[in-house]
């Protein structure tokens, strides 16, 4: 199942002055690159390939500008800032790694790929094109409970999570959107999970400010793991907002705690239903 | 004297008879207690050079014209190599040689099948790509139940002693369970590698990491026909082990074929993905248990059924020793089955078997006590076996009802502990026993060189596994002497320096060593005293060796150079080695360990906050380093416990979980508070150190220790490995629909 790099010093890095040229230099064997935590190993194991990466470090903005988050901010610096909202704080506290977090960015964090054992070994799974979601049929204790007909995968972003709960905007280079609508399930006729066109570059967000928010995570040990089941929510207004992680091959937002009536368990992830339960019960409580 | 004797000797559990040639061992032990170097905390003698990065590991050996090798694993569990052309990888960029096909049939996923030797290792890994093979793939066997009823079996051991049916029938109480354990890899920071170096046609020096130097040279020199002493064995720095590296694996003929092709050195290192796939594992078990006892507690009888997932290759690992050894019970049977399987062979892992099978067992006896209503604890003590429970044999020495009369303060918080339990979390503390081996044996030999400057060398080929046993011979050579540690150098980790040394493994090279070390201390030691007494007209027995001076009973003193200073280039070299074991008798560790968890009931979140760990290894050389030693154990084991296990995909037997963020080990964000108590009583009859193993004894009750105190908090039985969120609340809502009252419904 390897497929190494053939040439892995054949890499070219580009590192474009102008968010046009950095669009435009993307696609055909070109890769956008900013933090690398993703983007790298994935090189590295041959799921990506590529001919020429593209530095987004000097066209993507980075920073916290009251409720404006640049989309190359680090993870670290938003785990450390006190302006952000708890729930994003606390979800990108309980990402990854401080290594990981210390590189990785915002915007490459809602980009990442799943975690499944399946699609990162190069399995021929729906997910890479294939005809078969191998994880339904195989090991599939960290996979989904919703949205999970097609392709079993879990998206693995905490962040991403948050920010649906936090009603964020995504402003890239060509448009703005919620940030539901970056996401899509996979499908027979498309199988990617975002809605990021060729050459568009994530650049900004622009989250709600909530009363009150916060994050619970559930995973196999205290630090460095995915989700099997992270819960963001945040109280506004208007009412309340919960975004899930860990549940589906995207980021899950629920539109009440009822919903969870409605997950669609494999027979290893039934698990997953009680964890969520109890996670969304505490987490509405904690911001009542 | 030496003399050959034809006596058992005994690594990890298994037993060999062999001539071994041992001379007496006429020291008499030190007094109990500390000493001046022995029995005092001595932090590494190499410390700095680990931690500057000045030590120089096998990964860090560079030879001029090195090549790097790369290795074709089989994507497949099971599949014949139809054809295979090496023809493309040959004429890639930078290749100099290829291998293969090293064997007509892969039998597990990850198993080597042909390599590359490259400039660089990129240039290896890419022409490796270009190997064209045509795999026929064929149908593994990876459920071992299925193998057993196959009769594909590595091997099977039964044993009975005692009339088993009877002891049943005499039990007041039964109490009947299936327990499992899973894969676990070692997952050593170094991964598997050797660096080999033809010097000519017929000579070869192996750079490797291992446990195990004279067994790698041993092997090579019978696998290419060399005189042993024409190969040369190197490790002088190890990045871990834990019984994976005992022997020099396909990498190290792999790098050496290379070599002898190429007239180049080779490197051979396995990627972190090739150590998940195919560098040894504690295999699977599936155990079906059986314990009977009289109202009182007292076992009438055991018996268990073990099926070993041992995979490809490997050896039986003893799941059933725990059963056998651990308490007194006339009736026991064991059947232990190690199924042949589609799976990348097993390898020695820290108390191989007894780590399995104490989780079982120990699980079990909780199971009973709760049957019989009987105290955990009280139920153990009961049971103690004051003589060898298999063949009567008097133990050299054991101190396990000292161990259990230290854990009763800790054992007592249980309802203080239990009481703590709040909405979902709940508390509880769990205990569970511990033996093993750990006594080591001959042969094992040791140098120490004193020189002018008064500073004293030990060399011996033996190799520090990374626990620190160097530092632990530094201070046996210092006591002996009566010189300051840092007056000590240790020379190691090389065949072509210094004598033959035990291998570092079965807990054995501080018991094995040790002895030997001081008697070549003591040896140096008595040559300076004979010279002193003639140099300064003393009787020699009035003189001894204290803080670096020659001292005289009736009040002379004289710094050693005095002596020592009159050699110039000159030396003294005293001969060391291990004597004899004591006839007749067995020789184990015991101890006992007491964890405390917390369980959040609704999301089956496992804490441990402490576990205390009381264990009996006769005389502790370097406090320090033995409670890093109880601390790796404890940490390799909630590994263990909690989230380690390498994954197969069920259908074709692919391993799933190549990388460290797949498989699971604790960060230090997961550990507990860890308390090292350890008896520190000379075994009397045990050399002239008293002095038993610690590597092993750690890890082994760690598993049953969590699982029992989690049974203590909740009353959900968690009777397979690891126990991880969705195992806990499914053993949550077994225990609910048994017993609601007890482990109470979630608040929703």
């Amino acid at each position: 199942m390897r497929h190494a790099n053939a040439h892995p010093n054949a890499l070219e890095l580009l590192r474009p002055e102008s968010i046009e040229a950095a669009s435009s230099s993307l696609g055909d064997g070109s890769v956008a690159l900013a933090g690398g935590t993703e983007v790298v190993p994935q090189l590295r194991d041959g799921i990506l390939e590529a001919e020429r990466l593209v530095q987004l470090d000097d066209v993507v903005p980075r920073g916290i500008d009251e409720r404006r988050i640049g989309a190359g901010t680090r993870l670290t610096e938003l785990e450390a800032s006190g302006e952000v909202p708890a729930v994003l704080r606390e979800a990108c506290r309980l990402s990854a790694s401080p290594q990981l977090r210390a590189m990785g960015t915002i915007g490459g964090n809602l980009l990442q790929a799943t975690r499944c054992w399946y699609w990162r070994l190069h399995y021929p799974c729906r997910l890479h094109g294939g005809e078969r979601c191998f994880a339904r049929e195989g090991v599939h204790r960290e996979h989904a409970i919703f949205g999970n007909g097609f392709c079993a995968s879990a998206h693995p972003s905490d962040p991403a999570a948050a920010l649906l709960a936090l009603g964020t905007t995504l402003r890239t280079n060509r448009r703005e959107l919620p940030i539901a609508e970056l996401y899509r399930l996979p499908t027979e006729n498309d199988r990617s999970t975002t809605t990021l066109e060729n050459g568009e570059i994530i650049l900004e967000l622009e989250y709600e400010q909530p009363l009150a928010s916060t994050y619970l995570k559930a995973m196999d040990r205290q630090s460095w793991s995915f989700a099997l089941v992270g819960v963001a929510a945040a109280r506004f207004e208007s009412g309340t907002r919960i975004g899930l992680a860990g549940v589906a091959p995207i980021p899950w937002p629920l539109d009440a705690p009822a919903a969870l009536e409605r997950a669609t368990p494999l027979p290893q992830t039934a698990y997953k239903v009680e964890i969520a339960t109890a996670l969304v019960r505490r987490a509405l409580e904690a911001i009542a | 004297m030496a003399r050959l004797i034809r006596t058992e000797k005994e690594i990890e559990g298994r037993y060999t008879e062999q001539w071994i040639l041992v001379e007496e061992d006429t020291l008499d032990q030190w007094p109990a207690g500390p000493l001046d170097e022995v029995g005092r905390p001595a932090s590494r003698i190499d410390g700095r050079q680990r931690a500057t990065g000045d030590a120089r590991y096998t990964a860090d050996v560079q030879l001029p014209g090195i090549l790097h090798a790369a290795v074709l694993r089989s994507p497949h569990a099971r599949a014949r190599v139809a054809r295979l052309d090496l023809q493309p990888a040959r004429e890639a960029p930078g290749v100099r040689g290829a291998l293969g096909p090293l064997a007509e049939e892969a039998n597990y996923h990850g198993q080597a099948i042909a390599a590359v030797a490259a400039d660089t290792i990129a240039q290896a890994q890419a022409a490796v790509e270009l190997i064209d093979v045509d795999w026929e793939p064929l149908e593994p066997l990876l459920d071992p139940d299925e193998a057993v009823r196959q009769g594909a079996l590595v091997s099977q051991r039964e044993s009975e002693r005692g009339d088993v049916e009877r002891g049943f029938e005499e039990a007041d109480v039964v109490v009947e369970a299936e327990y499992r354990t899973q894969t676990v890899l070692h997952n050593s920071m170094e991964t598997h590698q050797a660096v080999t170096d033809w010097e000519t046609d017929d000579r070869l020096t192996v750079y490797i990491s291992t446990q195990a130097i004279w067994e790698v040279r041993e092997a090579i020199a019978e696998h290419y026909g060399l005189p042993p002493d024409h190969v040369r064995v190197v490790c002088r720095f190890m990045g871990g082990g834990f019984g994976a590296k005992n022997g020099p694996g396909d990498y190290t003929y792999i790098a050496a074929d290379l070599a002898r092709e190429t007239g180049r050195p080779v490197k051979c290192a396995l990627t972190r993905r090739e150590e998940n796939l195919d560098s040894g594992n504690r295999n699977a078990t599936i155990q079906r248990l059986r314990a009977g006892a009289r109202a009182d507690g007292t076992l009438t009888a055991l018996e268990g059924e073990f099926v070993n997932a041992t995979g490809w290759d490997g050896w039986l690992s003893s799941t059933g020793g725990p059963m056998e050894m651990l308490y007194a019970c006339e009736n026991v049977r064991i059947v232990e089955r190690g199924a042949k399987l589609n799976t990348a062979p097993m390898k020695a892992f820290r108390a191989p078997g007894f780590v399995e099978g104490t989780f079982g067992l120990e699980c079990l006896m909780d199971e009973l006590a709760a049957r019989l209503d009987l105290d955990p604890l009280e139920l153990r003590q009961r049971n103690h076996s004051d003589d060898d429970a298999v063949d009567g044999r008097p133990f050299s020495s054991k101190k396990l009802v000292e161990c259990y009369r230290r854990a009763q303060p800790h054992w007592e918080r249980r309802d203080e502990v239990r009481a703590r339990s709040e909405g979902p979390w709940r508390h509880g503390i769990g205990m569970a026993s511990q033996i093993w081996y750990g006594g080591g044996g001959p042969p094992s030999y040791a140098w120490v060189r004193v020189g002018a400057d008064a500073r004293a060398a030990v060399l011996t080929a033996m190799q520090d596994i990374g626990t620190g046993t160097a530092t632990a011979m530094a201070q046996i050579a210092a006591e002996e002497l009566g010189l300051p540690l840092d007056r000590i150098d240790v020379s190691l980790g090389d065949s072509a320096r210094g004598p033959y040394a035990v291998t570092s493994a079965g807990s054995s090279t501080v018991p094995s060593m040790g002895p030997a070390v001081r008697a070549a201390a003591a040896d140096a030691a008595h040559q300076i005293l004979e010279i002193a007494a003639q140099r300064f007209d003393v009787e020699l027995r009035v003189l001894s060796l204290q803080g670096g001076r020659i001292v005289s009973a009736d009040g002379g003193s004289w710094p050693l150079e005095e002596i020592t200073g009159l050699l110039e280039s000159g030396q003294i070299l005293g001969k060391g080695s291990r004597g004899p074991n004591p006839a007749g008798m067995r020789i184990l560790t015991f101890g006992v360990q007491v964890a405390e968890v917390s369980v959040d009931v609704e999301t089956g979140e496992v804490r441990v906050g402490r576990v205390v760990a009381i264990h009996d290894v006769g005389r502790v050389i370097n406090p320090l380093g033995a409670s890093s030693q109880v601390e790796g154990g404890i940490i390799q084991g909630l590994g263990h416990t909690l989230s380690e296990e390498r994954l197969l995909d069920p259908r074709s037997g692919g391993v799933l979980t190549q990388t460290l963020d797949s498989y699971r080990m604790p960060t230090i964000a997961d550990m507990p508070e860890i308390v090292t108590d350890l008896v520190d009583a000379p075994d009397e009859h045990l050399t002239n150190l008293g002095s038993k193993g610690l590597g092993e004894p750690p890890i082994v009750p760690t598993a049953a220790a969590i699982a029992n105190a989690i049974r203590d908090a909740t009353g959900a039985d968690v009777r397979s490995l690891p126990i991880t969120r969705d195992e806990m609340l499914r053993a949550l809502r077994e225990a609910r629909e048994r017993t609601p009252e007890r482990v109470g419904a979630p608040a929703a």
